[in-house]
């Protein structure tokens, strides 16, 4: 099993690293976080801060960017080019595709981070910003947000084409950095319908705001580590729960 | 020892599938009650015009679909057990592969996911790119292949882990003459290593050369299956005689023998019915001062069996 799952997730990784989208994404990263140098002059003595705090969000948007593009179409290509006929038809159970296509693709992501997170630091270091491991927590919670994230790319290319993938995968990115509006809005609406949605919906959802400490890391703001470790192991169930409905709806399916 | 009762290498009952397509999600009967059975070391030719079900039965057989009534199995068991996608090889229609990946890398991971021991990888792939005579292309990225190549290494992958039965969707396609030489050689290579070889196609020439036995689909529906030998027997049809030189007024005497006269330049061919027709034709041509210059009788092809069923499929469907 492992074996298989190992299978498909190399090649996920070989076809992604042969993608000139990921190295123009890894790349075009690196400039924006260079581009954060021309502020030093003018920032008066913020200018670390800012290098810092751009730095790692320019590394969380790329690697979203990355998880959403190449996630959105990772298992849909698959079906739409017919290649899958080629695994499946092979002693590979559609639970260890839809895993070795996650694994595949959350390892394209850990080494894009390495490789951002490697270039963040560089300009840190020729910026003479005082070099600090502790900004190195906001890239590890960054690393859990993308495995919730990329479960949901995966989820969703396992039955919409990889346009409507990319744009819901990026719709609850952006509503799971605000599902507290949906708790202000459960708690303001008199209507019971609304108040119940808001409610549903808040659990529901991805709640990807735990996973940002970018704030916290820069400000030098002492971390909860209890919190960290609790938001890590809801990025994992929440992840592992997706995909287990991912396999369920491709185990139905026809080719 | 007990006597063993040998289970076909593939089976199929009242296998029926019906898919909805289009935006009005119309029903689409793709198979009807398709009954099937292909038996081990046997090559089985699944014949049937384009769009006759083909590919939905064997998307079935494969376990890539499922099927809305009836079942199939394979070698005794349901087609998606991990036993029976160990022993099935399988060539999808005009095969796409990875294209970023070079023919080596790609046969390795077919071999790596069908449970080919990590050791045997690489001397298994080089022995299959030599089957197909790919060896030039190994290290080449799949990206600039001809439809030949594709094809070629599409049979590669499907036999890689030396499969007890092997399914192939119109194998045949995009493959030259020599191409097609080669592919049937190793269909009946494969035969003689006593494994199963279920291959559907449109093209009847491959089918006469090499199959044991047919079934013929169409409209989903099995209308036919059979030995070749017995669907096409020896008997003869008709004969074709062809006559060279002016005929002039005994032209008309001929042709009134003959069930079929096409004329081409000086040569007149005819079809006749038996060997008496055929000395009566002589003998006019005798007569008229012309030459015989051929004779051959003509036994029923497979292309005439086929027609002939699709034609009786249709007729009684009433589209024609």
């Amino acid at each position: 099993m492992f074996n298989r799952i190992y299978g498909v997730a190399a090649n996920t990784f070989r076809e992604s690293l042969r993608d000139r989208v990921l190295v123009a994404l890894i790349v075009t990263a690196i400039v924006v976080m260079a581009g954060a140098k021309v502020v030093q002059p003018v920032a008066m003595g913020e200018a670390d801060k800012i290098i810092k705090d751009l730095g790692l969000s320019a590394i969380t948007l790329f690697c979203v960017l990355i998880a959403v593009l190449v996630g959105g179409r990772i298992v849909y290509r698959e079906v739409e080019k017919r290649t899958i006929y080629l695994i499946l038809a092979r002693p590979v159970r559609r639970l260890e595709f839809i895993l070795g296509k996650y694994f595949g693709l959350m390892a394209v992501l850990v080494l894009s981070l390495l490789i951002m997170t490697a270039g963040f630091y560089l300009i840190l270091l020729i910026s003479r910003v005082a070099l600090t491991p502790y900004l190195l927590w906001a890239v590890l919670m960054t690393a859990f947000e993308l495995a919730l994230l990329t479960a949901v790319a995966v989820f969703f290319s396992t039955f919409v084409t990889p346009i409507a993938s990319a744009v819901f995968t990026f719709i609850i990115y952006f509503i799971g950095h605000s599902t507290y509006l949906l708790k202000q809005l459960a708690a303001m609406s008199p209507v019971p319908a609304i108040k119940l949605l808001g409610i549903v919906l808040y659990y529901l959802l991805p709640n990807l705001g735990n996973f940002n400490i970018k704030g916290d890391v820069v400000y030098g703001v002492p971390l909860n580590f209890p919190a960290l470790g609790l938001a890590a192991l809801y990025g994992l169930v929440y992840s592992l729960t997706l995909l287990l409905i991912s396999v369920i709806i491709f185990n139905r399916k026809d080719f | 020892m007990s006597s063993v009762v040998t289970q076909p290498a593939i089976e199929t009952v009242r296998l029926t599938k019906f898919y909805r397509a289009g935006f009005r999600m119309k029903r689409v009967r793709a198979l009807v009650d398709l009954n099937l059975q292909v038996e081990k070391g046997e090559i089985f030719g699944f014949l049937g015009p384009n769009g006759a079900g083909k590919t939905t039965a064997i998307k079935i057989i494969i376990g890539l679909a499922k099927p809305t009534q009836g079942f199939a199995l394979v070698q005794g068991k349901p087609p998606r057990d991990h036993r029976v996608k160990k022993s099935v090889g399988f060539l999808p229609e005009s095969p796409y592969f990875y294209e970023y990946l070079t023919a080596a890398e790609f046969l390795g991971l077919t071999a790596q996911l069908s449970g080919v021991p990590r050791g045997e990888l690489k001397p298994r792939v080089r022995e299959m790119l030599k089957m197909v005579r790919m060896e030039h292309a190994a290290h080449i990225q799949m990206k600039g292949f001809s439809r030949g190549m594709l094809q070629r290494i599409g049979i590669a992958q499907a036999l890689i882990h030396d499969p007890e039965v092997v399914i192939l969707d119109e194998p045949m396609g995009g493959l030259d003459p020599i191409g097609r030489k080669e592919f049937r050689d190793i269909i009946l290579s494969l035969r003689d290593k006593g494994k199963t070889v279920f291959f559907s196609t449109h093209i009847l020439a491959d089918v006469e050369m090499i199959c044991d036995r047919v079934g013929i689909i169409v409209g989903g529906k099995m209308v036919k299956v059979g030995k070749l030998s017995e669907i096409l027997t020896s008997e003869v049809e008709s004969i074709e005689v062809t006559v060279r030189g002016a005929l002039g007024k005994f032209r008309k005497a001929l042709e009134r023998v003959a069930q079929k006269a096409i004329e081409s330049g000086e040569f007149l061919m005819l079809t006749v019915k038996d060997d008496e027709d055929v000395e009566r034709v002589m003998a006019i041509a005798r007569e008229a001062g012309a030459k015989v210059t051929a004779i051959v009788p003509r036994t029923k092809t497979l292309e005439d069996f086929f027609m002939s069923q699709v034609k009786s499929f249709l007729e009684e469907k009433g589209d024609v």
